[in-house]
């Protein structure tokens, strides 16, 4: 069973309204950098769509023909205008799946092309992310024009592969809606479930997709899944050192800090140091820590200890104990009284949702 | 294409410290470093990520002092392709 474990910054609650920010920062910054830039470079370079297009979509677009368009904060106050920039981000994100291969299969581009394009091998490809400075109302208000100026390229660049014949207006549409209808996080019934029932956790060890296929949770078309547990004598953490990989189809998004550098090369350099200074996360000097790089197609979550005390509760309320870091190894699933304590505060964290593949 | 794997569980390996045509998805800060073969997960196919299939996949077990400063008794597991490991020898 697992022990206490003590407040993590990173998960945020509401009244950390720098933290949030600085989540949305590095979270944009990441898209922006690593998922969407290269991408569009790459097409520039086959000449699928030119700079010059994108100038020439720019100066005679039509506000009916836009994709993107942006709602008000829906209240004057902090958490309103933080959720407001959370939310754009959200769009953001959405709009990069739109132009991926996937809704443009003319573009046939695979993820690898894209890491080779961003410099996940080769340093001279990088794309510079931006530094952020200020106090909290500076860094609101430059994040809010960030965003403004990111999803700006992104909207004409949609326009421009719709000009150049390589996307439909009406399927592309078709896919937007598509890409609103997510899913809830499927972390929480999973664990729950492998808690209670041991022939499903053996099932889900040993078999990994195959366990999650027959109990009903979709996947996307993802490799293989491994999932690795955590006892009274090691603890799993997971990592991509070479770029973010994770089991997304299943879990959604990761947070922004399993994508940033600093973990990813602290992680395997000093384990130990890094959960600490991270994620306040002491591990007893008798466990093992064990490091899982996912390098390749297989794809990682841990299956977090089951907390003291919980022996009577139902899967349903098992279910809440489990965090988005615990399936990371960047903590524990919660005591019961932690969980009571987030509700009774209303601090409960958002789960990512899971878009679809 | 052989289904056979080179390796097994259990197998002392090293990995090679360059390997120009290789899958670029070796770390830097494993190569030229012993391990051993935790799992062998064979072929495997992920057409969203990359095209064709690559060389047989493996979970290479480093102790952390291999890999990094670090000394004690933690553990870092990394996925490998069959290309990029050698055999090392029982008295290696």
């Amino acid at each position: 069973m697992s022990g206490k474990h003590g407040h993590k910054p990173f998960e945020g609650h509401m009244h950390d309204y720098m933290a949030h920010i600085q989540a949305v920062e590095e979270d944009l910054e990441y898209y922006r950098a690593k998922r969407f830039e290269p991408r569009v470079i790459y097409l520039l370079r086959r000449g699928v769509v030119t700079f010059y297009d994108l100038l020439k979509v720019r100066a005679t677009l039509k506000k009916q023909e836009r994709f993107f368009s942006r709602a008000k904060p829906q209240g004057k106050n902090i958490e309103a205008r933080v959720r407001y920039l959370e939310e754009w981000l959200d769009e953001y994100v959405k709009g990069i799946a739109l132009v991926s291969a996937r809704t443009v299969e003319a573009l046939d581009m695979v993820t690898e092309d894209n890491r080779k394009e961003r410099g996940d091998y080769d340093d001279f490809f990088k794309i510079k992310k931006k530094e952020h400075h200020g106090n909290l109302e500076e860094r609101m208000a430059a994040l809010q024009q960030d965003l403004s100026d990111y999803t700006e390229l992104l909207e004409v660049f949609v326009q421009a592969l719709i000009q150049r014949g390589w996307a439909s207006r009406k399927e592309l549409a078709q896919r937007w809606q598509q890409l609103h209808e997510e899913r809830p996080w499927a972390g929480g019934v999973i664990v729950a479930k492998a808690w209670s029932d041991p022939e499903f956790k053996r099932a889900l060890l040993a078999t990994g997709r195959e366990a999650l296929r027959e109990m009903g949770v979709h996947q996307g078309k993802v490799g293989k899944l491994v999932v690795v547990e955590n006892t009274d004598a090691v603890h799993n953490v997971i990592v991509c050192t070479l770029c973010s990989c994770y089991p997304y189809d299943i879990l959604g998004d990761t947070p922004w800090w399993y994508k940033h550098e600093s973990y990813r090369t602290k992680i395997v350099q000093n384990p130990r140091a890094c959960v600490k200074e991270m994620f306040h996360l002491e591990i007893p000097a008798e466990k093992e820590l064990r490091v899982w790089d996912s390098t390749s197609d297989v794809r990682y979550f841990v299956l977090p200890q089951r907390p003291a005390g919980t022996e009577s509760m139902s899967e349903e309320a098992l279910a809440k104990l489990v965090t988005v870091d615990s399936l990371i190894g960047a903590g524990y699933a919660l005591e019961p009284a932690e969980q009571r304590a987030r509700e009774a505060a209303h601090a409960e964290p958002e789960m990512p949702r899971v878009r679809p593949d | 294409m052989s289904d056979e794997q080179k390796f097994k569980i259990g197998d002392a390996v090293m990995v090679a410290v360059e390997n120009p045509d290789g899958n670029p998805r070796t770390p830097k800060y494993i190569r030229g470093k012993r391990g051993v073969v935790a799992f062998a997960h064979g072929r495997l196919e992920n057409s969203r990520d990359h095209r064709g299939i690559h060389d047989p996949l493996y979970t290479v077990r480093f102790d952390l002092s291999e890999v990094s400063g670090c000394r004690g008794g933690d553990t870092v597991l990394v996925d490998v392709h069959e290309e990029w490991l050698r055999r090392l020898n029982a008295d290696a």
